[in-house]
């Protein structure tokens, strides 16, 4: 592996001046999961890391109405904070499937967004609880929305010598459930071969028998004896990874369902929409085909799932069941 | 029934500490001084001529010691066919072609001074398909390889697989019911947690001591001798010393050119030097199992009686040919031996291809077959009307019977696994719900008792005991993580009447332990373990004739208990093994208590029928499944695994769940998730995140189920485990599958793709 200086900086301020001092020589490091791999493949070849380790405050995450994470806080802390499982439930759906415990014990989910995978298990997450990215440089602060930070495969809006200092997640409207879906070919260690979230906001919180979410029939059948509750679906947000060259949100999917009476007919056309909108490509990972045919199950049952949330939040129906 | 100490008890591996604590050496952890550390470059293209070598650049580089190419080496050909170099000169034939070596000062020199090589290539047009490399006007992979009576150019190996037995085409016209199918596998790997490596070293007299991971040792120290003699160096003596091995699977069974390379470094420079393959290597420079298109049809009777089964299979050779070319002489057992079929033909051929090159690995041959048979067994069940189960029982393998490939069926199990496994599925409940929740079940013959592969199945052990009754014992066996030490030691320590804990197992030392034939086949705990006992016996009739003079009775009227030597007659007539060890050697006149002994199992080459009685005892199983398949996405998920032995005796209960744990595991992935994806003859997958294999949260509880048939060829009754464990589960899970969905999937791996594509295929409107 070739060899590299290892600066760590102590403040925030400090990193940015070596930023700015090495320029494209430096490559900035938090958890090391992705960039270490990247050394060794020979795809980047830095003389210099600077990691973000020794700057203290950055492995924070506050609730103050609004949820925000600092760069340096890992997906092992994420999965253990309750509030993020309650109220933000698709980001703790990706980091409990996201590596290993491991992996997660030192990926920070701020490493995860920049290196802009387009299969990055956060992404979609971020996506449908409309995150915001607080950026900072020499030149001063801005802030962007997840949508707009991703440019392409492992590229983002930010530019040299800038860095994430804060994920800002905004407190979702009432009665909203969200759920990520990984789809993969095995339970862990894996990348998706593809990524659903939904995030849905209704109208209520009750059903006349909400232990219809507990029957094991196929979805349809549920979503059918349903209908007659006359669920309305406030706000809705789908976003899909591995889909496109970026983790994107299914917008004319989304309009037709936002404002609407939830119906099987109308999820089917939810998600036959979504999968018409994005453009998942051949891999050796998986055939586009199949991607598509995926996003069509997927949506619906993610849908399913936040609805579920809404209605039964203290529990999980059936665990192994995708919704 | 006799009361046993050592046998039959749950004995962790006597290196299990070492291993977990990370104190083992690997050859990953051995340094000597001096030594230098050795780099090879591959081909990046499937078929090219080589038009230059530049390595000016890469000498000039500082710490670098020598640069090798096939241009300045000497002919060393090596691989089963002898079709293969260490370094490629002319052109090479896949992706994976060694075309130059570095010995440097530093690993990473050593890679920088790969970059700087500069080679210049034609292009050659490819083959990658074996069908297609059969046909007229095919690239040729080896210009100068020709076959048939007229001696022409061909792709096709002169190594003609042909099994007739009965007549098959009579019977066909005769039976009730035919199926006819063709099935396919894909290459998996072996993946070794330990990547390859060895590390070579002369003395001043030009003798090489090479420490190796080979599961071959005493062939090994044969190939690399003949290297030396091809090297100019005749008469000079190899010495191959083990260190720890971090799994085999059969990926150590032939010689490999990094092996040979290193050898040429170490000669060139003077210094020791040390090759260890990186992970991306692994995948892309060692040998998968071969890829095979299986044509298969097998007939019965109306009332369910197979009548024949005829096999046509062309295996992907790959570039080159290792022993796994040889893998169509196992795949002939299940064919002509698994259940009662009277009539058999099997027909294959080996082809070469610009692919990377297959060799052997875990059930050699016997996966690949095992799978299109018995996935057409539930096949040709439906067509009859019988439910697999009673088909099963209906043509299962009994005791004595003689089978058409000659084989002596000396103990079986099968039935008996074969209930064990309905019983554990409840399988009249559970079967035929079409659900997309299924049960299948699938079985397995294999070889138990050895396998006379070589002209010889022998294993040599030598045991000698110290002063206080440590029982040393040097075995030709190879421990490559299965546990042969500690199933060795307990048989000598219970033949001796000590515990396990006393005896130590020596195997690492070409120049100290005995000839071995490998670790393969199975065969390591019956011939080692026969081996063992064999010596064992002699030492123990030594120490009683010492002990009958110390405690004045004769030698027959003593037996050894607990590490003491007593008279059956006057159980206080008695002396601690160690003081009689004493008095052996501090008498006058006195003796060291050791003894060497040499076991080659009774069994027959196949002739040139490939008929014989291959192996001295065969091994059985059964493994049952249940699946929940997931409709709108394609996904299997297991929700039980059962799997059945016939082990003839369990050793150590607790290594054997071991080998039927590890083997399931393999065979799942095997059956539903590995694969190495080869594009143009490039894997595309060369690490653990795009090779799917199970992680510990993917593979179910398996639940291993042990039928002990006592064989009388066996080491305290036992046969062989070390492959069976995957052999059935891809077969299994199919046919759960198609239980479950009524879609059979006929190629592996069985991917969520393929299986969400036949059930679209299957509701698709006429």
């Amino acid at each position: 592996m070739k060899k590299f200086d290892y600066l760590k900086p102590r403040t925030i301020d400090e990193a940015l001046s070596l930023l700015n001092q090495y320029g494209k020589r430096a490559k900035l490091v938090a958890g090391g999961t992705d960039v270490m791999v990247m050394i060794k493949q020979k795809r980047i070849s830095p003389d210099v890391l600077i990691s973000l380790s020794g700057i203290t405050g950055l492995d924070q995450i506050q609730y103050d109405g609004a949820l925000r994470i600092g760069p340096m806080v890992t997906h092992r802390q994420i999965e253990k904070s309750q509030v993020i499982r309650k109220e933000f439930s698709a980001l703790a759906d990706a980091v409990d499937v996201l590596g290993s415990i491991q992996i997660r014990n030192v990926a920070t989910i701020a490493g995860n967004i920049c290196n802009a995978a387009p299969s990055a298990d956060t992404a979609t997450p971020l996506l449908v609880l409309g995150a915001q990215v607080k950026i900072k440089g020499l030149k001063g602060e801005r802030t962007v929305s997840i949508e707009s930070f991703f440019k392409g495969p492992g590229e983002t809006v930010l530019e040299e010598g800038e860095l994430v200092t804060e994920l800002i997640i905004p407190k979702p409207l009432p009665f909203t459930g969200s759920a990520y879906w990984k789809h993969q070919r095995r339970l862990a260690l894996d990348l998706p071969i593809l990524g659903v979230s939904v995030l849905l906001s209704l109208d209520r919180n009750r059903i006349s028998c909400p232990d219809i979410l507990c029957a094991t029939s196929p979805i349809s059948t549920v979503l059918h004896a349903m209908e007659q509750e006359g669920l309305v679906c406030k706000e809705v947000r789908i976003g899909l990874g591995v889909a496109a060259p970026t983790p994107m949100r299914a917008i004319k999917a989304e309009g037709l369902l936002r404002g609407k009476r939830i119906s099987d007919e109308l999820l089917q056309e939810v998600a036959e929409t979504a999968s018409n909108e994005a453009q998942p490509r051949d891999t050796i990972r998986a055939e586009a085909w199949y991607r598509r045919e995926m996003i069509r199950v997927l949506v619906r049952r993610m849908a399913m799932r936040s609805i579920e949330r809404v209605i039964r939040p203290e529990e999980t129906v059936f665990p192994t069941r995708a919704w | 029934m006799e009361e046993f100490i050592n046998i039959g008890k749950r004995i962790p591996k006597t290196d299990a500490e070492e291993k977990v604590t990370g104190r083992a050496v690997y050859i990953h952890d051995l340094k000597v001084p001096g030594m230098l550390f050795g780099k090879i470059l591959y081909s990046p293209h499937a078929h090219a001529k080589i038009l230059n070598i530049d390595t000016s650049r890469a000498e000039r580089l500082l710490g670098v010691k020598a640069i090798l190419t096939g241009y300045n080496i000497p002919s060393i050909k090596f691989g089963f066919y002898k079709d293969n170099v260490p370094l490629k000169a002319g052109k090479v034939r896949s992706c994976r072609d060694e075309v130059a070596a570095v010995a440097a000062t530093d690993p990473d020199i050593a890679e920088e001074a790969l970059d700087l090589i500069r080679v210049d290539y034609e292009i050659l047009p490819s083959v990658f398909d074996p069908e297609e490399a059969m046909k007229e006007g095919a690239p040729l992979v080896h210009d100068e390889h020709v076959g048939g009576k007229e001696k022409r150019p061909t792709n096709v190996l002169n190594l003609p697989w042909r099994l007739i037995a009965g007549d098959v085409d009579e019977a066909r016209r005769q039976s009730a019911y035919v199926a006819e199918d063709r099935f396919r596998v894909t290459w998996v790997t072996h993946c070794c947690m330990g990547t390859s490596g060895c590390l070579a070293q002369f003395d001043l007299k030009n003798n090489l001591t090479i420490y190796s991971i080979t599961q071959i040792p005493s062939l090994a120290q044969r190939d690399f001798t003949e290297a030396l003699s091809a090297m100019g160096l005749q008469g000079k003596k190899v010495r191959v010393i083990k260190t720890m091995i971090g799994g085999g699977f059969g990926s150590k069974l032939d010689t490999y050119a990094f092996e040979y390379i290193a050898i040429l470094l170490a000669h060139k420079t003077h210094k020791p030097v040390k090759i260890v393959f990186s992970r991306e290597e692994e995948f892309f420079a060692t040998s998968p199992r071969q890829p095979a298109i299986i044509d298969i049809a097998q007939g019965c009777t109306r009332d369910g009686r197979l009548t024949f089964r005829d096999v046509r299979m062309i295996l992907d050779n790959g570039a080159y040919t290792s022993w796994g070319a040889t893998t169509p002489s196992v795949m002939m057992m299940p064919i002509s031996s698994l259940y009662k079929v009277p009539n058999v033909r099997y027909v294959a051929k080996c082809v070469y291809t610009n692919n990377t090159y297959s060799q052997a690995m875990r059930g050699y041959g016997n996966p690949q077959a095992t799978f299109a048979i018995d996935s057409q067994i539930d096949i040709l069940a439906e067509m009859a009307g019988i439910d697999p189960l009673d088909f099963r029982l209906r043509n299962a393998n009994t005791p004595g019977e003689i089978t058409p490939q000659n084989f002596k069926i000396i103990t079986c199990g099968l039935r008996e696994c074969i209930d064990a496994v309905a019983q554990k599925l409840d399988w009249r409940q559970n079967r035929g719900r079409r659900d997309g929740r299924g049960v299948g079940m699938a079985s397995l013959i294999h070889v138990g008792g050895g396998a006379r592969v070589y002209k010889s199945d022998g294993c040599g052990t030598i045991i000698k005991i110290d002063d206080f009754g440590t029982v040393n014992v040097f075995t030709g066996a190879t421990d490559m993580g299965q546990g042969a030490d500690t199933v060795i030691a307990q048989i000598v320590a219970e033949e001796l009447g000590v515990r396990t804990e006393d005896v130590v197992v020596i195997h690492t030392d070409t120049d100290v332990c005995p000839w071995d034939v490998g670790a393969h086949a199975s065969r390591t705990t019956f011939v080692a373990g026969n081996s063992a006992l064999g010596a064992a016996k002699k030492v123990k009739q030594l120490l009683l004739e010492v002990a009958g003079q110390t405690l004045g009775e004769s030698p027959e009227n003593l037996d050894i208990r607990d590490r003491t030597v007593f008279s059956k007659r006057d159980p206080e007539k008695k002396s601690p093994l160690g003081k009689v060890l004493r008095a052996a050697h501090y008498t006058t006149g006195g003796r060291m208590v050791m003894a060497e002994y040499f076991y080659d199992p009774a069994n027959e080459n196949l002739d040139r029928e490939f008929k014989g009685n291959l192996s001295v005892t065969y091994s059985y199983g059964t493994h049952g499944v249940e699946v929940e398949v997931d409709k709108e996405t394609g996904q299997v998920k297991i929700l039980k695994y059962v799997a059945a032995h016939d082990v003839g005796k369990a050793i150590n209960p607790m290594l054997l769940e071991g080998q039927v744990y590890g083997g399931v595991a393999m065979g799942i992935g095997y059956a539903l998730t590995e694969r190495l994806i080869s594009q143009n003859g490039k894997v595309m997958n060369p690490n653990f995140l795009d090779y799917k294999m199970l992680t510990a949260k993917d593979v179910p509880n398996v639940d291993p189920i042990v039928i002990e048939t006592n064989d009388p060829f066996g080491p305290f009754g036992a046969k062989g485990i070390g492959e069976p464990g995957l052999v059935p589960t891809a077969p299994a899970i199919a046919n759960a599958i198609y239980d479950a969905l009524g879609v059979r999937i006929k190629d592996l791996p069985i991917t969520p793709e393929k299986v969400l594509a036949a059930l679209k295929q299957k509701t698709k409107p006429q």
